[in-house]
């Protein structure tokens, strides 16, 4: 007879284990969501495991389920690593929660269209949970909000999709970038907490940790490092030296650089690294580069956070949706700063800046959106009504510490250095939009801008013939997907006219889609003509 | 005889009993089509191409026009989208055409034809013009006409280097009266907005591209983003074409209706400053 080895029965013996184990939790869960057949469920999933958001989440859902007993509201947060697979499974296998978290670049046009209601009807009705609210309750649910659901320029937006023409999501928050810091490292280094207000002022105060480092022997940078947070540093630099750039390149005189001018006007060579508004913005970061800790391009995001937390960096660029988690797990003061702009009459940076960008076009995120499939969808509205009613919001942004999106909602005290700043100038341009090629070599070649050897001009040696090519293929390949676009919109518009037709087209869905066919057919043509004639 | 009659009204109930089943199939076929028809256009206006085309011809081919335009609109976009099936689309819509020119669907089947010409299959310019021209010349007091008179707008602003510049913007503005029409007023706006946005491409700045922004905002959009940057537009265009008053007065009217969401306040108001400051 043969004998089982020890180890091929241990190996049984856990495989066995987890079997049960997993069967055990399998119908656990299954125990869980039976329910009363007179209860009704409402599910609602997202992917912001951020501390503090579900949180909140959940005390708005217990709320709710005080004012409606009958009602169950369950959460379900999902990984964002597994967000997309997540998504197609469930929509496809036709057991999706009620409500979803959107994101334009999760939701394309075939997803939206096929799997989610619109809700545009829905925002134009009032919100019942606004009731109490005198200044409200005259008005829509879409009114509610405090910037009234305007669709994003670049039609990105979670809530809106330009190319269906609805709104989709309700959206629940607004995100914007600070940078945090650590205030008794800020004390120590300065004698005082003083937040900078110039550029200039944060280059000396990067000096002043660094110095307090040496001198304490401490291992404290200061800044923490990954190029997620450094190029939060560095966009927001590169808008604010290059406004009056931007003015010169604006060829359509709106004001507005879009992306596809900028690319534009680099392949008709109106602008190069070397324009001395670009050179001195890729300077900006030479100046401040030196102070990055050794090794920080090969750090990821959670690796900043960390150093940040544990207390080895004094400072860290990041969206305000790190705030709940950086104010709840450090053992340390936080405050925060908007990154400090140029001085005009600044020698080096200012002939070229206006001040500080404005923030007036953050859009509002955390959106979700009803799935077709929902068994409830009238009580899953009521819901999403309730969640982003003036009370409950309120109560989000006081739990979470993310922004409020609705109007009237007080500000927590811990989420005042987020606001958007409205008072300030458009923003200039920034040469990561210079394509997919451009944007990849600024992230291969941005050690050239830190370290003891920071230089930009070795930076824009090595960049420079990268986006010469990176432009042209960009402006081809933007050509390119906008054509796969027009063409489905030449089938959708067929399907509008005859929806539309019988009571005239002026103002319809058709007449809208056809203008805006329109402008995106000019946009592309204007690349490719661009790509032919230069 | 007694029996010969009650067999006879007997066959005659039957008769009308089976007229009756007969006619409530056809009735209740025809139902069903045309709810397959009006989900058909639903779907296809959804972005569900496949759907669309399964909606279209899940009832046998008949003589119906309107449901043989949505096939073919549908099976241009189906998935897998091919050569093939364009061609198929190509050659369905050629036959509607032909079968009756005079109807509405003749004539989106006209500007489909046009289109797929244009962006769905290789085809020389000139075919593509002639293809626009078709559409227009069929009935140019349509709203497809409109159509299509500003899609080869767009022709003849970026797709004819032959011509020189003025020659571009002269040839796509001499399509106005029908892509500039009331039929579409978006559409008449995004056209003149398209002429505009052409000169300032090729840095072309005169009294004509000014009109132009005039009478894109005249017709006006429901799209508070264009809108709102046509405005500005007008008070920059007007800048710089040394019209202070013209200016400044945009600058106003953009300032007071500036949405929550848009960075540009600041910048246009330093700039409106910076105007009534001079002389």
């Amino acid at each position: 007879m043969t004998r089982i080895r020890p180890m091929t029965l241990l190996a049984g013996v856990i495989l066995v284990g987890l079997f049960v184990f997993s069967a055990g939790r399998l119908f656990q869960n299954k125990a869980g969501v039976v329910v009363s057949p007179d209860v009704e469920v409402i599910r609602f999933a997202h992917w912001q495991l951020e501390p503090g958001v579900r949180e909140a989440f959940a005390a708005i859902a217990a709320d709710y389920t005080a004012l409606h007993p009958k009602v169950k509201v369950e959460q379900m947060d999902i990984p964002s690593r597994t967000w997309k697979q997540w998504l197609r499974t469930q929509l496809v296998g036709g057991t999706p929660p009620d409500l979803i978290e959107l994101a334009a670049y999760e939701n394309p046009d075939d997803m939206l269209a096929r799997y989610f209601t619109p809700v545009t009807a829905y925002l134009e009705e009032k919100n019942p949970y606004n009731d109490d609210e005198p200044d409200l309750r005259g008005r829509s649910w879409r009114e509610s909000y405090a910037a009234e659901l305007i669709p994003t320029p670049d039609g990105m937006g979670s809530y809106y999709n330009s190319n269906l023409l609805e709104y989709y999501g309700a959206p629940n928050t607004l995100i914007t970038v600070r940078m945090f810091y650590n205030r008794n490292l800020l004390k120590a280094a300065l004698g005082e907490e003083r937040v900078p207000r110039t550029f200039d002022e944060f280059v000396t105060l990067c000096e002043a940790l660094q110095s307090y480092a040496k001198k304490t022997g401490q291992p404290i940078t200061p800044l923490a490092g990954s190029v997620f947070n450094i190029t939060k540093i560095t966009d927001t630099l590169f808008y604010t030296v290059t406004q009056r750039l931007a003015i010169e390149l604006d060829y359509s005189l709106n004001l507005e650089l879009s992306g596809h001018e900028l690319l534009i006007q680099y392949v008709r060579r109106k602008w190069s690294l070397h324009t001395p508004a670009v050179r001195a913005s890729l300077q900006t970061v030479e100046a401040f580069g030196r102070f990055l800790p050794p090794g920080w391009v090969q750090l990821g995001r959670e690796d900043g956070m960390l150093q940040f937390l544990q207390g080895r960096a004094a400072m860290l660029a990041t969206g305000t949706w790190d705030a709940g988690g950086i104010l709840m797990q450090a053992d340390f003061p936080v405050g925060a700063f908007k990154m400090p702009s140029f001085r005009r009459d600044d020698p080096r940076y200012g002939p070229g800046t206006l001040g500080r960008t404005s923030e007036a076009a953050t859009f509002a995120a955390l959106s979700f959106g009803l799935t077709r499939a929902s068994k409830h969808p009238e009580r899953a509205i009521d819901f999403l009504r309730f969640l982003t009613s003036r009370k409950s919001n309120t109560k989000f942004a006081r739990i979470s510490k993310w922004l409020p999106v609705i109007k009237g909602v007080p500000m927590p005290v811990e989420a005042e250095p987020f606001q958007p700043v409205l008072d300030g100038y458009i923003g200039g341009v920034n040469m990561r939009g210079l394509g997919m090629r451009g944007a990849n070599a600024f992230l291969q070649y941005l050690h050239l801008l830190s370290g003891k050897e920071a230089s930009a001009d070795r930076f824009i040696e090595a960049i420079e013939p990268l986006c010469d090519l990176g432009a042209g293929e960009e402006l081809a390949h933007i050509a390119r997907v906008t054509l796969t676009t027009l063409r489905q919109r030449d089938s959708v518009l067929a399907g509008l006219y005859r929806q539309n037709n019988a009571s005239g087209l002026a103002r319809t869905k058709f007449d809208r889609l056809a203008a805006s066919q329109l402008d995106s057919e000019a946009q592309r043509l204007q690349g490719l003509r661009t790509l032919e004639d230069n | 005889m007694a029996i010969d009659s009650t067999a006879g009204g007997g066959a005659r109930a039957v008769c009308r009993r089976l007229c009756f089943c007969l006619a409530a199939l056809v009735a209740t076929g025809s139902l069903r089509a045309a709810s397959a028809e009006t989900d058909g256009w639903q779907l296809l206006s959804g972005y569900l191409f496949r759907d669309a085309y399964d909606a279209f011809t899940r009832q046998p081919v008949s003589a119906d026009r309107a449901r043989a335009l949505g096939e073919a609109a549908s099976l241009l976009n189906h998935p897998p989208v091919t050569a093939g099936k364009i061609e198929r689309t190509e050659a369905q819509l050629r036959q509607l055409i032909a079968a009756d020119g005079t109807d509405d669907t003749a004539m989106y089947a006209r500007l489909l034809l046009a289109r797929i010409v244009h962006l769905h299959r290789p085809a020389e310019i000139a075919e593509v013009e002639t293809a626009y021209r078709a559409v227009i010349q069929a009935n140019s007091s349509h709203p497809l006409a409109q159509v299509a008179a500003g899609k080869l707008a767009l022709v003849y602003l970026y797709q004819r280097p032959d011509l020189s510049v003025p020659q571009r913007l002269a040839a796509a503005a001499e399509l106005a009266p029908v892509a500039g029409t009331g039929f579409l007023p978006e559409t008449a706006c995004a056209y003149y907005r398209a002429l505009a946005g052409a000169a300032l491409f090729y840095n072309v700045l005169d009294a004509q591209v000014l009109a132009w922004l005039h009478r894109a905002d005249a017709i006006g959009t429901q799209d508070v983003l264009v809108a709102a940057s046509l405005r500005i537009q007008l008070a920059e265009a007007a800048r710089a074409l040394g019209r202070r008053e013209e200016a400044l007065a945009a600058y106003h009217r953009f300032l007071e209706s500036i949405l929550p969401t848009d960075n540009r306040f600041r910048t246009a108001r330093e700039r409106m400053e910076e105007l009534e400051a001079s002389p």
